[in-house]
């Protein structure tokens, strides 16, 4: 069934609206060049014009095939086709628009478009969905050493994901977790990092952040998270102190990220703090700036495990 | 914040074939994953069949623009010379090649500038319009050009006289000339010989020389060959005499 699907060429016109139109494109093409010669023969068009219609046709005569063949093959060849198509065109964009010299941005965008392949591949509408969200998080990610708050404004969605994991019956001690993980990471760097000092993480970007704080809240974030969350997960498929580890390793990873990218942002505008809100934090910003690019990992990284909410009545506003 | 600017790739109008053999070419992800990968095997073949060692490379600038220059005796020497290189600058180094040899053909042409991301500098005919891009394209995109101001391989060994087109990129500009001299390269692989040998290759980087006060004429140009040959030849002379230090003498 499956491979059938995607590679067996013996399905190719197994619809009978397939052949038709496949058929149609064959005729439409024999018909323009039939038209072009008609109208050459009897002395209706200049030699320009003339020329640049051979051209279109000719062009045609070799993208239809190229189009529909993999349509026609399979649906492997098909989402093939259309993840190659999208590097071609995202190629051109970046050329275009002089974005290429960004290598880090492009392999970001680049990540992305592969990502979303594989979830079509794997015909995984989650991740499938997913891929846009987390796509903005990577550009905006790939733009720390640039110092661009592109993609920024998602990230008020971003932070979505935490109240959607309220889904979930058992809800509370999962956000808990991931609200301690995050305020743990930033506690850890400031502290690790102000009695190690030592050499600057980004200088350029973020004055005060040094690479034993990185490292080591990193290290501490992993390690804490990891004991903290059995509790939570016991008896669940992330029970095991790998799963465990990898979340930590997300927060604490995640975390670091989401705090540069306001970072960059706030140097170059040039004021220190975005708000005044919390005392000794700074804006409300600042505070949950961490908490902007886990709350999407988390969410998806546990939600690949155990869903949210699979078992809670849906459209409870919106519903019939 | 900085801004990203909308500047066109400036090979953009040219058709494919023509964007591998221009001096403006400007290359993608794709390009720049398969010279890592090429990079990455030179740096074990140099390692591992010729000991590659490298002296003085402290000298070298912390950022571009900058040109090196060395003797040339084989065609090892560019990929010797971007093995001193950090990986970091991948994107920015462009070793100046032939154009009628190493751009002949569309085979030829393609695996030169992929792979090596050379550059074509024309032995005559186009050569001062070329020059001229180049010397815009150093300074205006911060490139590490490679460069063998002899023109040719020497085909006995012998360092033989620089030519001035080497003036022409840099002279009245800060962009720091870095001398350096490579051993061993005649020996593991001239060009009489059609695959190379294993013989051992050592290479001595010598101070970076400037000439933003010497005239953008002939006259310049010709003394900056002669600054840089003559540096080169105390590397050499260096190379000979190993107790005497790698950097040339004051």
């Amino acid at each position: 069934m499956i491979a059938g699907r995607l590679w067996d060429a013996r399905f190719a016109f197994e619809h009978p609206a397939t052949l038709w139109l496949v058929g149609g494109i064959v005729a439409a093409l024999v018909a323009a060049a039939a038209i072009i010669g008609a109208l050459q023969a009897a002395g209706l068009i200049e030699p320009p014009l003339r020329r640049e219609l051979w051209l279109r046709t000719a062009s045609w005569a070799v993208m239809a095939p190229l189009l529909v063949a993999p349509v026609l093959l399979g649906a492997f060849w098909t989402i093939a086709g259309v993840c190659l198509l999208s590097l071609a065109c995202f190629g051109e964009y970046a050329r275009v628009t002089g974005l290429f010299r960004e290598r880090l941005v492009c392999l970001m965008v680049v990540l992305a478009i592969l990502a979303l392949s594989f979830a079509t591949l794997d015909h995984w509408y989650g991740l499938f969905v997913a891929v846009f969200p987390l796509g903005v998080g990577l550009v905006a990610i790939g733009s720390i050493p640039l110092d661009w708050p592109q993609g920024f404004l998602l990230f008020g969605c971003a932070l979505g994901h935490l109240g959607y994991m309220a889904n979930d019956w058992d809800y509370r001690p999962v956000v808990l977790l991931v609200l301690i993980g995050v305020a743990l990471n930033d506690i850890f760097a400031f502290v690790v990092g102000k009695a190690l000092g030592g050499r600057k993480l980004l200088p350029g970007t973020s004055p005060n952040k040094t690479v034993a704080g990185a490292v080591g809240a990193l290290a501490l974030t992993t390690a804490l998270v990891a004991v903290i969350s059995v509790p939570v997960f016991r008896g669940t498929a992330l029970g095991d102190l790998p799963h465990r580890l990898v979340l930590g390793a997300l927060i604490g990873v995640f975390g670091q990220l989401g705090d540069l990218v306001l970072s960059s942002i706030k140097r170059d505008v040039g004021v220190k703090d975005s708000g005044a809100l919390i005392p000794g934090h700074g804006g409300v910003l600042d505070r949950f700036n961490s908490l902007l690019l886990v709350a999407p990992a988390a969410f998806h990284y546990i939600g690949y495990y155990q869903g949210f909410g699979l078992d809670q009545p849906t459209r409870i506003l919106s519903g019939a | 914040m900085q801004r990203w600017q909308l500047r066109p790739a400036a090979d953009l109008d040219l058709p494919m074939a023509a964007r591998l053999a221009s001096p403006l070419r400007e290359t993608g992800l794709a390009a720049l994953a398969g010279r890592l990968f090429w990079r990455a095997l030179c740096h074990r073949y140099l390692c591992a069949r010729h000991r590659l060692t490298v002296a003085g490379a402290e000298h070298l600038p912390a950022a571009p623009p900058f040109v090196m220059v060395a003797n040339h005796a084989s065609h090892l020497d560019s990929l010797v010379l971007a093995d001193c290189l950090p990986l970091r600058l991948a994107d920015r180094v462009f070793p100046l090649a032939a154009g009628d040899h190493f751009f002949a053909d569309p085979a030829r042409a393609a695996f030169t500038a992929m792979a090596l991301n050379a550059l074509p500098l024309a032995r005559r005919g186009a050569r001062p319009r070329q020059l001229a891009a180049l010397r815009r394209r150093l300074t205006e995109d911060g490139c590490a050009y490679i460069l063998f101001p002899e023109g040719t391989r020497a085909r006995d060994g012998v360092i033989a006289p620089f030519r001035a087109g080497l003036g022409r990129l840099v002279a009245g500009t800060p962009v720091p000339v870095v001398p350096c001299h490579i051993e061993g390269a005649y020996a593991a692989w001239p060009a009489s010989a059609p695959l190379p040998r294993r013989r051992p290759i050592a290479v001595a980087i010598g101070k970076p020389m400037t000439f933003a006060a010497v005239a953008d004429d002939k006259d310049g140009w010709r003394r900056i060959a002669a600054a840089a040959e003559a540096a080169v030849r105390s590397l050499a002379a260096g190379a000979a005499a190993p107790n005497s230090g790698a950097g040339p003498r004051a």
